[in-house]
């Protein structure tokens, strides 16, 4: 799986190495409930949820006519018992003029088809038909995306949302999962955010008791994948691939 | 032998590394999928037919306790039936072949993907009293052809040492241009 340009540091999640003109929030740790106004927002994973609002998505874009109201968390959870919300803040920064930028992680598979095709330009993926991309992501078990929602200071609920990361996996919704196509905005590479990614993948995929969890790496990012829990040829098994084109 | 290649117009898979693509120009059969009859398998649908062996695509008619005695029989762990049953409602492609005799599976291999882009195959089995007979190959065959007719370029399974050498006359390549196949372990995650 192509997971090019990602060259996350071998550092424990979540990295905090932000340019030295943001400051960054105390409340990095944590974690925000967000609910954006649909009654998408916390439900607890359904292991046959179809992503109903996907076409919608791509019609409305996200953050339309939506009220935004944060629930703190009472305190960190125990990392084993608590269920991954499907959408959460990862990291919030505020910088010198006052806008907030927020690194938002979500697992509902809600994309612009159009946003992923830029993402896909900028790490400089070969362009696939727009059709194709909405069949895969639609077909695919779980779709993860991290957004960068930005509120400048006085622009009232104008908040500028930008799609910087995408990780999604295949599945039979029983025994196996395959992760395909992580990738992450060059210009927020080197944050962890990759990681984070698929760190949230695998733990959403876990709690729907899919136990096998599988991906191709390119030899670059065997390290990286290796770091986060992933074992290449396990007993010696090959990942075999017919009439590749290299 | 399914010799078959793609010739894809810009259908890039996930495999598709820095460098264009080139292409692998291998000629392309102008049968249909559907015109399974003519189509280049080492054992023809008749051929099967004949020795008493049905080919199926649905899992219609599949007995899944019958199926997991023959995934026992060649060493996977025995699998909930509720939950093989699920992951069979899920699985995008399949194809089994039914023993008319006794009437019970005795090859079996299914696909999961998106249907667009990516496929594995999973749960290759042949029941041992069949194998060496050219079933797993049959069953093989026409699974590759139906994913590649549609459209699906990216096709890849993970593989036991001792079967490797099943897989590549059928056109598998391990660790194409280093890429390696991973499996996530829990015992294996390095924590902070």
């Amino acid at each position: 799986m192509l997971t090019r340009n990602i060259l996350a540091p071998s550092s424990p999640w979540p990295v905090v190495s932000f340019d030295f003109r943001c400051q960054v929030s105390d409340k990095l740790l944590t974690r925000r409930y967000l609910n954006y106004g649909h009654d998408r927002g916390l439900k607890k994973h359904n292991s046959l949820r179809l992503r109903a609002g996907f076409w919608d998505s791509i019609k409305s874009g996200f953050l339309k006519n939506n009220t935004l109201q944060v629930i703190e968390t009472p305190s960190e959870p125990q990392e084993d018992e608590e269920v991954l919300p499907q959408e959460f803040v990862l990291i919030e920064k505020t910088e010198p003029d006052g806008a907030v930028e927020q690194i938002l992680f979500s697992s509902g598979g809600d994309v612009d088809v159009y946003d992923l095709e830029a993402l896909c330009d900028k790490v400089g993926w070969p362009r696939r038909p727009l059709s194709k991309l909405a069949a895969a992501l639609k077909n695919s078990y779980m779709v993860a995306t991290l957004h960068s929602i930005r509120k400048s200071p006085g622009s009232e609920g104008n908040d500028q949302k930008k799609l910087i990361g995408m990780a999604r996996a295949t599945s039979d919704h029983a025994f196996n999962a395959t992760i395909w196509d992580v990738l992450v905005d060059p210009s927020y590479q080197g944050q962890g955010l990759g990681k984070a990614l698929v760190e949230k993948l695998i733990r959403a995929l876990l709690q729907r008791d899919i136990g096998n969890i599988t991906l191709f790496a390119d030899s670059q990012v065997v390290e990286f994948y290796r770091n986060l829990g992933f074992e290449p040829d396990p007993e010696g098994i090959k990942g075999m691939f017919w009439y590749p084109k290299y | 032998m399914l010799l078959r290649g793609i010739i894809s117009t810009p259908l890039p898979s996930s495999l598709r590394l820095k460098t264009p693509a080139r292409h692998k120009t291998v000629a392309v059969s102008a049968h249909t999928s559907t015109d399974t009859k003519t189509t280049n398998y080492s054992i023809s649908d008749q051929a099967l037919e004949s020795r008493g062996f049905i080919l199926r695509r649905t899992i219609d008619d599949l007995n899944l306790d019958h199926l997991n005695t023959v995934f026992v029989a060649v060493g996977f762990p025995k699998r909930d039936p509720q939950k093989i049953k699920l992951a069979l409602e899920h699985t995008e492609s399949l194809l089994w072949i039914q023993y008319n005799k006794t009437q019970r599976p005795v090859a079996f291999a299914r696909a999961t993907g998106d249907g667009v882009f990516n496929a594995i195959i999973w749960d290759v089995v042949v029941d041992p009293s069949f194998q060496g007979i050219g079933l797993g190959k049959a069953v093989m065959e026409r699974l590759l052809d139906e994913l590649s007719s549609k459209g699906i370029c990216n096709i890849a399974l993970y593989s036991e040492p001792r079967v490797l050498g099943f897989y590549r006359p059928l056109g598998f390549v391990a660790d194409p241009d280093g890429i390696r196949g991973m499996v996530y372990s829990r015992k294996q995650k390095k924590r902070k």
